[in-house]
């Protein structure tokens, strides 16, 4: 039986002052209804296009945000049930999968994918201890903290970030 | 393989019933659960609005399925597994990580509600639930001789 190809959403990553330091997404938006389009009041062209992209730009900045709330809230209600060692691992709707990673400097790593990828905290780990680390803690250009994710999204960390998502995920060119 | 306890939340997010079944958790009094099933349902609504996914075409003719909140929940200790009623009451079942068949279980737990929670005259709408035989039921079920 052929199954679709698993899918990756996004990427993000939490320092330790709760600012999103680096977010990435593999979606494409859905293509406007062109219905609604034509309904739209004629604007000149450029206004509409800049509108759309910074809207679309604040749709993103307000995820990152709730997902940082959701995993905050989650990871202090493992903690409360399950005891001070417990771990948060992941969790799943019907549409996505949210898999998180905490170092112990309390850098969180969090991956949305499909619904049927299975544990990929080893992938988390991965992609912190082979690529955060060799090419944003160890760049003698990094700053120590990453005020509004500054130094993290470097050229050798986007393209090792890119290809090693390749190699699991089928990513629409 | 045990159920540790489950929860259920009314439609406004207030706890209705609170049972622990075997111990794996820690204690918690009915304060901190009451915050509990109010964070959770704060959650729940929140990990709707997330989904990155692109939104899937609907059959002609058919309406686009609404979208989930959280249907299970992943710790190194434990497993949450959620199932929201048609009518917004949520059922929260906490297991250990290798339970099988969760899902079937908290369907049944959802049966059990029906038939002596929502059959029964005396309990009024989105009250706690205090219901003998409901309790006999659960406990009849979810409680294994060990």
């Amino acid at each position: 039986m052929a199954t679709a190809p698993l899918q990756v959403y996004s990427f993000y990553i939490f320092d330790r002052h709760t600012e999103c330091i680096y977010s990435k997404r593999w979606t494409t938006p859905p293509p406007s209804n062109p219905s609604a389009q034509s309904q739209r009041p004629s604007l000149p062209n450029g206004t509409a296009a800049t509108n759309i992209a910074s809207k679309r730009a604040t749709k993103d900045d307000n995820d990152a945000k709730l997902i940082f709330g959701t995993i905050f809230s989650l990871r202090r209600m493992v903690r409360q049930l399950g005891g001070q060692d417990d771990l948060f691992l992941s969790y799943r709707t019907g549409e996505y999968k949210l898999h998180y990673f905490e170092t112990p400097t309390q850098l969180k790593f969090v991956l949305l994918t499909d619904t049927r990828v299975g544990s990929m905290r080893t992938v988390l780990h991965q992609i912190w201890a082979t690529l955060y680390v060799e090419y944003v803690v160890k760049s003698p250009l990094a700053p120590l903290e990453h005020r509004k994710g500054e130094g993290v999204a470097n050229e050798l960390f986007e393209g090792g970030l890119e290809s090693f998502m390749r190699s699991i995920f089928s990513i629409p060119q | 393989m045990v159920v540790f306890a489950l929860l259920i939340i009314n439609k406004a997010g207030g706890l209705i019933y609170n049972r622990t079944f075997a111990p794996g958790l820690q204690k918690l009094d009915s304060n901190d659960y009451l915050i509990l099933a109010g964070t959770f349902h704060g959650i729940h609504a929140i990990s709707r609005s997330i989904n990155p996914a692109p939104p899937a075409q609907p059959p002609p003719g058919n309406r686009k399925p609404p979208t989930t909140g959280i249907e299970s929940l992943e710790s190194s200790h434990f497993r949450l597994t959620c199932y929201q009623t048609p009518t917004g009451v949520k059922f929260l079942l906490f297991t250990s990580p290798e339970q099988p068949n969760t899902e079937l279980v908290i369907r049944r737990c959802y049966e059990i509600y029906g038939d002596f929670v929502m059959k029964n005259p005396f309990y009024s709408m989105e009250m706690p639930i205090r219901v003998e035989k409901f309790d006999r039921a659960l406990g009849g079920y979810l409680v294994r001789p060990s």
